[in-house]
């Protein structure tokens, strides 16, 4: 579609309440889809905070220099918390397949080859796996019996804490794919120092991988080298990534060319919701 | 700054180069690289903070540890790194002036005393675990592997940075002075970058 028929399809606003306003917005926008997306992602890392860092107690990770009883009383321990938070993880998981398709459509738009948007597709879908859900696999399997003989629960706290922290490096390439992406584009889609953000990222991503090693001190899968330090970056690295996408959305003209800078001010002032058809 | 001669891009195209590098607020490279080298600087200062402070609390293990290394070793790494950014900096001015074949040997000069680096680091590192002082050892030996080896991985990203640098200043249709600068400012970063660990693992007592 160029440029010119997109304008034409740029909807008016209509009056009304926000509620019959969402309604036109979701029948008319021609940019709903990415809105979408957009807000999934942002209503998917708002779980993944909630359960993680306040009901399961995962983050930041147990100490791994526990023995099999402080493993076994752990679970225990958080045994509600691993529960109720990871279900709201089983349900909630899928909904980083539009973010991981925002995340390609923003590939698709610039002026590279689509093979870019497909690697970090396939990259980012496999790396779920290892990166997030067997974590809340294997520590739903340790909560589900807090009985367990010690030695067991021991087993499933490495294998989850490792499965989770120690396999940092399955997204890094995805954060590289996405760096020469952003390097060679020409549709300026992203602002260049965005590009250098991944590979500070994926830079700290490689300095998880002595956890695989450590069972404690700043090294070890809850050390400040191997985890704090990292979780910071990749905090700040997500916050960007999001607020990129979401100016990506404003300037979508569903063009081929350059993406337009974002329209001037007052045309967004008028109310939440028209900045989103802006 | 000054070889005419040597100068085979049009005059008005480095006027003009020239023209922005005396204006004060001129930022060499793409301004985004820079906003990297802050970056990657305050990840290197919390590395550099975790490492002072476990460093204040067992200093006379640190201290034992420290023995072990041979500084002049750290002081050949850190001069072959020096003269590598010396030689990117004269391929950036090379650039600048027009000249182009010179700035395509100061670029392949940076890689060479890069390698110079590369070598003696790898070096370095089997002579230390030959010594029995290896990652695991203690914790003055997590944090020299830990900080060599991640420097080392900036060092490997700085010979791609280096390819696109030579492969900018190869053709007259490309050389794009903005990269040049871009990928020398990256090499820079990686100097400075070892010229702070080098202060903190083998100076420092």
């Amino acid at each position: 579609m160029s440029a010119p028929a997109a304008e034409a399809m740029a909807p008016l606003v209509q009056p009304g309440s926000p509620i019959s306003r969402f309604i036109w917005h979701c029948r008319n926008n021609p940019k709903r889809e990415l809105w979408f997306a957009w807000w999934t992602t942002v209503v998917f890392y708002n779980f993944f905070t909630i359960s993680f860092f306040v009901l399961s107690r995962t983050q930041p990770p147990a100490n791994p220099a526990l023995d099999a009883q402080g493993a076994a009383h752990w679970f225990e321990k958080n045994h509600y918390g691993i529960l109720l938070g990871f279900a709201i993880m089983f349900l909630v998981t899928g909904m980083t397949a539009p973010q991981n398709a925002l995340i390609a459509y923003s590939m698709r738009r610039m002026s590279i080859s689509p093979a870019f948007g497909y690697s970090y597709l396939v990259l980012y879908s496999l790396s779920a796996v290892p990166g997030m859900l067997l974590l809340c696999i294997v520590l739903t399997v340790g909560a589900m019996r807090p009985e367990r003989d010690p030695e067991l629960q021991q087993w499933l706290f490495d294998l989850g804490f490792l499965s989770y922290v120690g396999t940092m490096g399955v997204f890094l390439i995805g954060s590289i794919v996405w760096m020469l992406a952003i390097l060679i584009d020409k549709n300026r889609v992203f602002p260049k120092w965005f590009a250098y953000l991944n590979l500070c990222n994926a830079l700290t991503e490689v300095v998880v991988s002595p956890a695989w090693i450590f069972h404690s001190g700043v090294f070890a899968w809850n050390g400040v080298i191997a985890w704090w330090i990292d979780m910071v970056v990749f905090g700040i690295y997500t916050g960007v990534f999001i607020t990129l996408l979401r100016n990506m959305i404003r300037r979508e003209d569903f063009g081929t060319g350059a993406l337009p800078d974002l329209p001037p001010k007052r045309m967004l002032e008028t109310s939440s919701l028209a900045k989103a058809a802006s | 700054m000054t070889t005419p001669a040597g100068a085979d891009a049009p005059p008005n195209e480095f006027d003009e180069v020239k023209a922005k590098v005396q204006d004060h607020r001129f930022i060499p490279g793409q301004p985004d690289m820079w906003a990297f080298v802050l970056f990657e600087t305050l990840v290197f200062t919390s590395y550099f903070v975790v490492y002072l402070l476990f460093r204040a609390q067992h200093h006379e293990l640190y201290l034992q540890a420290q023995a072990n290394l041979d500084l002049r070793i750290g002081i050949f790494n850190t001069i072959a790194l020096l003269l590598s950014s010396w030689a990117v900096a004269r391929c950036v001015q090379a650039s600048r002036d027009g000249a182009y074949r010179s700035a395509l040997t100061n670029a392949f000069m940076t890689i060479f005393f890069g390698f110079v680096f590369f070598v003696s680091k790898v070096l370095e590192w089997a002579k230390e675990i030959r010594m029995g002082n290896g990652f695991t050892t203690n914790e003055f030996f997590q944090h020299y592997f830990f900080l060599t080896s991640i420097h080392f991985l900036h060092l490997l990203i700085g010979f791609i940075v280096m390819g696109v640098v030579i492969y900018q200043l190869w053709s007259p249709k490309r050389r794009s002075q903005e990269l040049v600068e871009t990928g020398a400012t990256y090499w820079h970063t990686v100097d400075f970058l070892w010229v702070l660990i080098f202060a903190l693992l083998y100076v420092v007592r």
